[in-house]
């Protein structure tokens, strides 16, 4: 690793939770969100991977659903099947991965259909599932290619310029990678998915670092999800499978680490004020109860502990000094401030 | 290895599992038959595909919010296991103390009272009472939240007497009254809130929360009790070892054991088995296991009195077809299909109709019900593109030359897909379906696809056969 | 026609997932609803109106049509006591006709068992939709579940036409015959040649069936189209089952409940029109129901689960007209939020069973309930 200068010290303060569950074919609400971006006026593009009704909404900080599109559920243009991650370009295209349909779909910030391309398969520019991207400031994409274990770097047409990786556990190696990030100096970030931990490159795919190892304790990793890097090259990972969010400095100590603090959101807010049956015994309960041991993995817990993160998948900075951690079980997202 | 042992090979998995490959019993034949019992009975890592590859590919089955996908969930054990028996053991207990999504609307925590059974339910079934008594499902399900000291209510109690462990007439309604005021405080965390959004079925505003135990002491009555003879300061785990010490639920329990593994009715001979069963309860200290190894050790099992005389369940058919087909071994986008299809037959999983369960044997068949069980399973053995079809279409082709006539073909096809018994009109109805179109040349360059999809036909055809809705 | 019913048949059109009363039969003069309304509300221009109180929400104009024509009755306020607001179990009360029990037996699986005791006709009760409604089922009644009408039956799949008639053919002979006093293998071959019998009768209905009519692609246009086809075609069928959802309609509820009754309303007004052109008008009833009403008070997006809904019974013997109460909505008069439901559910099915099937109510429903006068005599 290159030396840097010590990141100075991280605090990540709660800021508001987003979201409520959406079990409709539109309307306000996630349902089963996978991932989000956040465009330059501030609005907040989800992924909502729910297969009934995959579609992308749209809203603000502050809670304004705003908008929402996307041809629902299928294999024709404009539909999703499996969509994985989003991410802009410069010129603020919304690009959508899809990991059944081995495609990746660019729609405008209006909802219009403007390009698809992807070709299934393992031969160079070919995908086989692809998950997380992410941009470089020229526009190149960096594309995780789960089931081919790779990277991929595409121009922004989809014309393929590079790759690197393959199935393993060595250096460079991917077992089912999901996300990717890149840092201000170009390096890129992959969210190693089943190899428990988090590999950073440099922008041609030469190994530079790895962040964690396997297991629950601080600092290590469970099937981390989502990636992204902060000015000072803080590394913040979604740890899917130990149910938190943890950020790593630069050498790979730990900075920080969240479990999840939601609090209503405004929609939630007005879902209780309309059925006050059900605010009057929740506001009784204990929603972070004590649990017997049989229901002590990360997942049991957060499946019974609702402030708690449940299922974050993906971890993005605004460049406005906010972190959103998207929760699919919980079909909302916290939102943090950086600082 | 003789085609007898293959048989009673595929007997034993078609039972203790969901049938087996040609393979794996070609594995099993060389193990042994009491060797592979204990493998059945003492499971390692199962092997199934893991859940994190699930969760990340079916987005729902992080939350467990929709049956179809939470029975698929369980489908994909059953069919990816290596320890067939823990799922078979867990779907017993859960036609046994059935437990319904309907009035819960809760999955995630019935999946848990399924993993229950996949802890425990092979061993004591006391442990197995005491841990039913505090699953949160089932406490919800019979309003065991609903039973307070001074103002009991005795639905739990009562089931548990009748439907989960003794059977009416062993026990009187004071019995019950006594047992119920034991389990009071027995009821799970926010009760209330769980409760209301129960009720209401609702998901808001973040989606399911799933359920935990919890004991209220100051909602106990610790007072005395006199429970079948017995008088004391008894609480649900003393109600559960009372209970398990009664000639009666020894008998329960082996009864049920063995109409669900051996036998839909029970003969005379069938009687003499359940006895060796009951003692085999007792001598263990009611271990399940011990249980079984008396049934499937027993030369009744191993026998013609026990082969073919049960109606596969629907999750059979399901399961048993998919896990012949080599289908679903991977994430597959139509994995909840499975659910709805084993529904379509009859056989909800996590839904069971009422707290009796499902009614069994020949109550499975209806024209409907076995028009679907019919169109999946034949579905499911014609499509050649499975890696399941294909290894039967390999062995076929390296037998006699590789070109079959109808009569060899039909009979290599029974035998790879069980061996399946049939009657001769059966036999004689395959074949007459085959020799329409001659002998069937599977290394022929020129036919051999052709081949291949008429030994799809074939296979999909047995499945269709009376027999074949036998286990 | 006669007076047993012998001529008559029920369409039961099941509007999954609780469809929101005050939004499809609208109190556009009723201050409240817009009060409670500030976000799920239609506005009174918007509303086909039926009289100087209640008008129909937008995209219902067939059944306005109908209802001009004095074909709609109208049953406010529906509901049963101690309203349970869950999907399943509202459902399956609705369904087992039992709101204290979880009952085993379907109210119309129960008609079926009266309308042909011995089991005559295997295609007296048939279900449009896969898997078979709890409303139908009873054991020992067979109902035939029809989810593609064309290739209803053995082996859909078979796409080469003369395989899959060799492959029925095959079934036939292994199904046919006794086993040598095996009751079970008996059972199993009685069962597999009665379905095949089913089958073949029922794929003749398309053939047969031509008609003026076009309905709409969605789902609930073509199983009405099916209804209609298999109704044509003189099978005996006196009772249709189909479903349209989901209405559970907690978010973007003015445009998700819009798209459904365009449906189901387009659905309704085609099939009385197929009704018409083949002089059947008079010999089909159709009943509409939901499992429950849906909160007074919207969420901000949609509703929540309620209770007291609404029903409607539509045909050419049908009296025109409302039934029922519709419920107050000031505060004192409200069930926990909910519309106060004034009528229980068996009352509007002992009327239909008796005026219009002929058949004797109260062991089906489980209990007496006073009838509506809403069949012409």
């Amino acid at each position: 690793m290159t030396t840097q200068a010590a990141a100075p010290p991280l605090t990540l303060k709660y800021a508001k939770t987003i979201g409520i569950v959406n079990n409709g074919l539109n309307g306000r609400g996630f349902a089963y969100p996978c991932d989000l971006a956040v465009s330059g006026d501030g609005r907040i593009f989800v992924m909502n991977r729910w297969d009934k009704a995959p579609r992308v909404g749209i809203c603000n900080l502050d809670e304004d659903y705003v908008g929402e599109f996307g041809g629902g559920y299928g294999k024709d243009a404009g539909q999703f099947t499996l969509p994985v991650s989003i991410a802009f370009d410069s010129e603020e295209r919304l690009y959508v991965t899809d990991e059944y349909l081995d495609r990746v779909s660019i729609f405008s910030t209006d909802g219009e259909l403007l390009e698809t391309w992807g070709a299934a398969g393992s031969g160079d520019g070919e995908l086989n599932g692809p998950a997380g991207i992410a941009f470089d400031p020229d526009d190149n994409l960096y594309l995780v290619d789960q089931r081919n274990h790779r990277v991929q770097r595409f121009s922004r047409a989809g014309e393929f310029l590079g790759k690197w990786g393959s199935h393993g556990d060595g250096p460079g190696e991917f077992n089912m990678p999901w996300g990717a990030a890149l840092d201000s100096g170009g390096n890129v970030y992959v969210a190693d998915w089943r190899n428990d931990r988090v590999q950073k490159f440099t922008p041609d795919g030469c190994y530079l670092a790895s962040f964690g190892d396997p297991g629950s304790g601080e600092g290590q990793l469970h099937r981390p999800a989502g990636v992204a890097v902060d000015g000072n090259g803080n590394v913040y990972v979604a740890d899917w499978g130990n149910e938190r969010v943890q950020v790593f400095a630069p050498d790979g100590s730990l900075a920080a680490l969240l479990r999840g603090e939601a609090t209503l959101s405004k929609w939630a807010s007005e879902f209780l004020a309309a059925n006050p049956d059900e605010k009057v015994v929740r506001d009784k309960s204990n929603l972070i109860p004590d649990l017997p041991l049989h229901l002590s993995s990360p997942y049991q817990v957060s499946s019974q502990t609702e402030p708690y993160f449940w299922g974050p998948v993906s971890v993005k900075l605004d460049g406005q000094g906010r972190l959103y951690v998207t929760e699919t079980n919980r079909h909302r997202f916290q939102v943090y401030d950086v600082a | 290895m003789s085609s007898r042992d293959m048989e009673m090979m595929a007997h034993l998995m078609r039972r203790a599992g969901f049938g087996a490959t040609r393979p794996e019993l070609e594995e099993h034949v060389a193990r042994g038959y009491e060797a592979t019992v204990e493998k059945l009975l003492n499971p390692g890592d199962p092997h199934n595909l893991p859940d994190d590859v699930l969760r990340r590919y079916h987005v729902d089955m992080g939350e467990s919010r929709f049956l179809d996908t939470a029975g698929a969930y369980w489908i994909y054990r059953m069919v990816t296991t290596e320890n067939p028996l823990e799922e078979k053991i867990a779907l017993f207990w859960h036609g046994l103390f059935a437990t319904g999504y309907a009035k819960l609307n809760q999955a995630r925590s019935l999946l848990n009272q399924i993993e229950m059974f996949r802890r425990v339910g092979l061993g004591s079934f006391r442990d197995l009472l005491v841990e039913l008594s505090k699953d949160p499902a089932m406490l919800v399900w019979l309003d065991n939240n609903d039973n307070h000291n001074g103002a009991i209510n005795e639905n739990y109690g009562r089931e548990l007497l009748e439907l989960f462990s003794m059977g009416i007439g062993n026990y009187t309604e004071q019995d019950i009254k006594e047992a119920s005021r034991a389990f009071t405080g027995w009821t799970l965390g926010n009760a209330e809130y769980m409760v209301t959004r129960s009720m209401k079925d609702s998901i808001w505003p973040y989606g399911r929360i799933s359920w935990h135990f919890d004991f209220r002491e100051w909602d106990h009555d610790d007072g005395e009790k006199t429970f079948l003879g017995e008088t004391g300061a008894w609480d649900g785990d003393d109600i559960v070892e009372i209970i398990c010490k009664q000639s009666s639920a020894a008998e329960f329990v082996c009864r049920r054991i063995f109409q669900f593994f051996a036998a839909d009715e029970i003969d005379g001979e069938g009687e003499e088995v359940v006895a060796d069963m009951m003692r085999s309860y007792f001598e263990s200290d009611y271990e399940i296991r011990s249980v079984l190894r008396t049934l499937f050790n027993s030369d009744y099992f191993r026998s013609e009195r026990s082969m073919y005389k049960r109606v596969k369940a629907p999750v059979e058919v399901v399961v048993g077809a998919v896990r012949i087909a080599g289908s679903y071994r991977e994430p597959t986008l139509e994995a909840p299909q499975l659910a709805s299809q084993a529904l379509f037959m009859g056989q909800g999983l996590l839904m069971p109709p009422t707290v009796e369960g499902w009614h069994e044997g020949d109550e499975w068949i209806d024209s409907g019900a076995l028009v679907e069980r019919v169109n999946f399973a034949a579905q499911e053995l014609r499509n050649v593109e499975l890696p399941g079809v294909q290894d039967i279409i390999y062995r076929l082709a390296h037998m006699n030359g590789g070109t079959l006539t109808p009569a060899e073909l039909v009979n290599g096809c029974l035998d790879l897909m069980g061996p399946i018994r049939v009657s001769d009109e059966t036999r004689e109805a395959l074949t007459g379906y085959v020799a329409r179109s001659g002998d069937v040349p599977l290394r022929d360059d020129d036919s051999a696809e052709e081949s291949a999809n008429r030994v799809g036909e074939v296979l999909g055809l047995i499945t269709a056969t009376r027999e074949y809705q036998l286990a | 026609m006669t007076s047993n019913g012998h001529n008559r048949s029920l369409v039961v059109i099941q509007l999954s997932g609780g469809n929101d009363y005050l939004n499809t039969l609208v109190p556009y003069n009723e201050g409240l609803y817009y009060d409670y309304r500030p976000a799920v509300s239609i506005e009174p221009e918007q509303v086909l109106k039926l009289d100087d109180q209640y008008g129909f929400r937008p995209g219902m104009e067939p059944v306005k049509r109908l209802w001009d024509e004095g074909k709609v009755a109208i049953v406010n306020g529906i509901g049963y006591p101690n309203p349970n607001r869950s999907h399943f179990r509202s459902m399956d009360i609705w369904h087992t006709a039992l709101p204290e029990d979880i009952g085993n037996e379907g109210w119309l699986g129960r008609a079926i068992r009266e309308l042909d005791p011995k089991g005559d006709n295997v295609l007296t009760g048939v279900n449009f939709g896969r898997g078979l409604p709890r409303a139908l089922g009873c054991r020992g009644v067979p109902v035939a579940s029809v989810g593609n009408l064309e290739t209803y039956g053995l082996f859909p799949d078979m796409e080469d036409e003369s395989l899959r008639k060799f492959a029925l053919e095959t079934f036939a002979k292994m199904y046919g015959g006794a086993r040598g006093g095996d009751a079970v293998m008996d059972f199993l071959g009685q069962t597999g040649t009665d379905a095949l019998k089913g089958a073949d009768i029922l794929r003749t209905a398309p053939a047969v069936y031509s008609s003026g009519v076009e309905y709409a692609a969605d789902p609930m246009g073509q199983s009405l189209k099916s209804v209609a086809q298999v109704l044509f075609a003189d099978l005996g069928t006196r009772i249709f089952y189909t479903q349209h959802g989901s209405f559970d309609t907690h978010s973007g509820e003015l445009k998700t409940h819009a798209q459904l009754w365009d449906e189901v309303a387009g659905g309704i007004g085609d099939f009385m029109d197929d009704l018409k052109e083949h002089g059947r008008e008079d010999d089909v009833a159709i009943l509409v129901f939901s499992e429950f009403g849906r909160r007074i008070k919207d969420n901000g997006s949609g509703t929540d689960h309620g209770s007291g809904g609404i029903a409607f019974v539509i045909g050419g013997s049908v009296d025109g007209g409302m039934y029922g109460e519709y419920p107050s909505m000031k505060e004192e008069d409200q069930l926990d939020g909910d519309l106060h439901f004034n009528n229980d559910f068996r009352s509007t099915y002992s009327t239909i069973l008796e005026d219009w099937m002929g058949l004797e109510a109260a062991p089906i429903v489980n209990g007496r309930f006073e009838s509506f006068d809403l069949i012409k005599n």
